[in-house]
Order: structure tokens, then C-alpha cells, then sequence
């Protein structure tokens, strides 16, 4: 008897299990993280001097159900004049060394663009990765909206395997994927290994590291709500630098 | 309990992803070697993974795999696939740290697709530990659910225990736990997962 009511809850469990997993595999949308509307946007807008409200950005960045529009959109941009939270250091950047070379770009070196801007967006992807693709149209943005307010965009191709780590099949998905900011070819995954202390390196990673080379931010994942806070800080770092 | 849902879908969503390979087939293969205690096997392969794919986030494993760890490891793999397959039962102290050491392994060589949910985990592992190791928890099981599920088919249909225990299976969890071992202490098992990767991902 005690073996049958066992029998039958597992055979409850596996149907439900079976169930679950065809559910999610037709209800998974795979979009990607888009999250600012180009009207919205300041390439559309002058940058107001605005500050955020500290609330709203707090939440955005913890709560991970977030949907709401970015902080650049009502209502977590308000005009108030109380002063945000300062946005913490959170340690000394590293270089990036043995590099197989850059591609997109003129430059030789992060210090280079780290020297020609104020804030320089560092992400460790690989054009493989699905989670990494997923961020691609955020960070495009990202780079049209403030490549003119001296903020850059730094790819670094760390490859997972070996088919990516050819330079040619490279420079084809950069163009496929419309990845036109300067890329740093970490073909060694030297700086991957680097930058993230630790047995495990993940993809996709984000930082931004400001003209002190202090890290100003990192996270991992593709979440929208991550990208959102990107870009919200992004714009609070650049408001800081100017008053 | 939202978070809960979405990081278990989410976990579930990868389940077919090349990513999560790495973690999935050793599993499987573990699962079917072991004749007399996929159940326990199954569970405690999930935990290890999920420990192990916490531990480094918060913090508590700095150990990069290399030099003579990887040599130790691959025996270790393949030490935990005898095990599976002497356990005598459930209950048998092999059949929990088979499953349990296997499954960190595992984890230890994997890296996973990083979505919203686990990137929520990982990015709040070293703040808030005992929300992320659940959530972890909750994540590895929805990865690992077709092998949780392979695991529990014998108890709910037990022709398709029978159907596993028949030799051609044994052997072909072996196998797999066998290449997988050899790859590891050989240094091929990256190049492995990545043709792996890239056939099925159409590149």
C-alpha cells in the first residue's frame, strides 16, 4: 500500500515535471532587454539637470521583478533637488593586458579610451552567449546616447570556446550584431580570469569604471532591470561630475 | 514568492541551453549508473550543484581548477560513478556522496548561461547568503529537472526502471562518465562541451 501511494506521487511529480518543463519551453519569449524608449532618450532630449530620485533607483536595482521604465522616464526621474545617494567605489580597475588587439577602435589601450572619457563601460561578453546577445541592443544604445557625453563602450570578447575565439568569425557576428564600440579581443580569457577573482567568470559582466579607474559598478547577468540601472547610473555619474 | 517562481521557470528555460550541458549530462549519466538509488542520487547531485554554483559568488571558493586539482578531480568524477553504481540503496552513504560530490564537480566546471534571476543571485550571494543559496537551490532544480525527473520515472513506472537497469543503459552512463573523466584530467573536456556548444547552437 505504502509503496503505491508512493508510486503514484512520483508519477504526480514526473507528469508535473513534464508538464512544466513543456510549459516554459513554449512560454519563453527570450527577449531581449530593451528598456529605453528612443523618445525618451537624451540623444532625443537635452540632458536636463535632473537629479534622481534615490527611492526609485534603489528600487529598480533591488527589486528584481522590476518592469517599469528607466529611470530616465517617469516617474523614477523626478526634478526634486535633494541630493542622491553617492554612488559607492567599489575598488581600483584592472588594466586590460595581453590582449590579442582591438577591433572598432583606434586605440591601443583602456587607459587610452579611459583617458578620452569620463566613464568608460566595461562588459565581458562573448558573441556565443545567448545572455550576452541579449544585452547587445541595451549597450547600443547605451553608446548612441552617450558616446557624444564622453561615455564608451568597451567589449571585451572573451571567448567560452574554442570556434569563438577566431578572429574572423569575430569581426562577422560583431557586424551581425551590430556591435560597432571598440572591442577587446581577450582571446587567453587572461583579463576574464582577472577581473573576476575566482574558479567561476561569467557571462555577461558590466562595469563602469569611472575617469579615476575606480569601479563604479558591476553586475552580472542580462537582467532589464540590471540594464536599466546601468544606464541610470550612467547618467547619475555624469550629473555628479558636472555640478 | 514571485522571485521563487520566476528564478524556477527561469532555471527551467535553460534546461535545453548548451550551457547548462555541462552540468546536465555527467548528472544524467550518474543517474543512470546508479541502479539502486537514482532517487537519492539525483537530489544530492542537484544540491552539490547548487552549493558549489553558490559558493564561488558568495565568496566561499576562491580554488581555481588547475596543475595537479584537475588530476585529483578527475579521479574523483570518476570515483563518484563507482560509487553510483556500488550503492546498495537510497539510504547508502555512496549513493548521498556520489551524488552530492558529483554534482559539485560539476558545478565547479560550469559556467552558466546568466540570466535576470541568477544574475539577481549571484550579484546579492555575498550580502544576503541564505535568500541566494535557496534561490540557488530553486534555480539548479528547475536546471536539473529532466534529470530529477529521470531519476523519479523508475519509482513512478516501474517497467522504465526495469528498461534502466538493462545493460545497454549502465553502460552508456559509464561511458559518458567515463569520457567525462578522461577529458577533464586530459584538459579536453572545455573543447568537448564547446563542439558540443556549437553544433547545437547552429554556429
Amino acid at each position: 500500500m505504502k509503496s503505491s501511494y508512493a508510486r503514484y506521487g512520483a508519477l504526480v511529480l514526473v507528469l508535473a515535471g513534464i508538464a512544466v518543463i513543456v510549459w516554459t519551453a513554449v512560454a519563453d519569449p527570450d527577449t531581449a532587454p530593451t528598456f529605453v524608449e528612443a523618445a525618451d532618450s537624451p540623444a532625443a532630449q537635452p540632458a536636463p539637470a535632473v537629479a534622481i530620485d534615490t527611492d526609485d533607483v534603489t528600487q529598480a536595482s533591488s527589486d528584481s521583478a522590476a518592469t517599469s521604465a528607466p529611470p530616465t522616464t517617469s516617474p523614477a526621474v523626478t526634478t526634486t533637488t535633494e541630493s542622491p545617494e553617492p554612488i559607492p567605489v567599489l575598488g581600483a580597475a584592472f588594466t586590460l593586458s595581453r590582449l590579442d588587439g582591438w577591433l572598432n577602435t583606434d586605440a591601443a589601450s583602456l587607459e587610452e579610451i579611459r583617458e578620452r572619457n569620463a566613464l568608460t563601460v566595461v562588459q565581458f561578453w562573448t558573441f556565443g552567449c545567448r545572455n550576452c546577445k541579449k544585452t547587445l541592443d541595451a549597450l547600443g544604445q547605451l553608446h548612441a546616447d552617450f558616446r557624444d557625453r564622453g561615455v564608451e563602450v568597451v567589449g571585451v570578447h572573451s571567448p567560452e570556446f574554442a570556434y569563438e575565439a577566431d578572429v574572423d568569425n569575430i569581426v562577422e557576428a560583431a557586424a551581425e550584431l551590430g556591435v560597432v564600440w571598440p572591442i577587446a579581443l581577450d582571446t587567453t580569457k587572461h583579463n576574464f580570469h582577472l577581473w573576476q577573482e575566482g574558479p567561476t567568470g561569467y557571462w555577461p559582466r558590466v562595469y563602469i569604471i569611472d575617469s579615476e579607474n575606480q569601479i563604479r559598478f558591476d553586475r552580472r547577468g542580462d537582467g532589464a532591470h540590471t540594464y536599466r540601472e546601468l544606464y541610470a547610473t550612467v547618467e547619475r555619474l555624469l550629473a555628479q561630475a558636472s555640478a | 514568492m514571485d522571485t521563487v517562481f520566476d528564478t524556477f521557470t527561469e532555471g527551467i528555460s535553460v534546461v535545453t541551453w548548451a550551457c547548462t550541458l555541462p552540468i546536465a549530462v555527467p548528472g544524467l549519466a550518474l543517474v543512470l549508473v546508479a541502479r539502486r538509488a537514482r532517487v537519492t542520487v539525483g537530489v544530492l547531485y542537484a544540491a552539490g550543484a547548487a552549493l558549489m554554483a553558490w559558493a564561488p559568488a558568495a565568496g566561499y571558493w576562491r580554488t581555481d581548477m588547475r596543475g595537479l586539482v584537475v588530476v585529483v578531480v578527475a579521479v574523483l568524477a570518476a570515483g563518484t560513478y563507482l560509487a553510483a553504481w556500488k550503492a546498495p540503496t537510497g539510504n547508502s552513504p555512496l549513493a548521498a556522496g556520489g551524488g552530492f560530490v558529483g554534482g559539485a564537480i560539476a558545478s565547479w566546471l560550469w559556467r552558466p548561461c546568466v540570466g535576470p534571476r541568477l544574475g539577481d543571485i549571484l550579484n546579492e550571494a555575498g550580502t544576503d547568503e541564505l535568500r541566494t543559496l535557496a534561490l540557488m537551490g530553486v534555480y539548479t532544480v528547475g536546471a536539473l529537472l529532466p534529470l530529477l525527473l529521470l531519476a523519479m520515472l523508475p519509482v513512478a513506472v516501474p517497467v522504465v526502471g526495469r528498461v534502466l537497469d538493462s545493460r545497454p543503459f549502465a553502460v552508456t552512463g559509464a561511458v559518458v562518465g567515463g569520457v567525462y573523466a578522461i577529458t577533464l584530467a586530459i584538459g579536453l573536456y572545455d573543447n568537448l562541451i564547446g563542439e558540443m556548444y556549437r553544433i547545437s547552437s547552429g554556429n
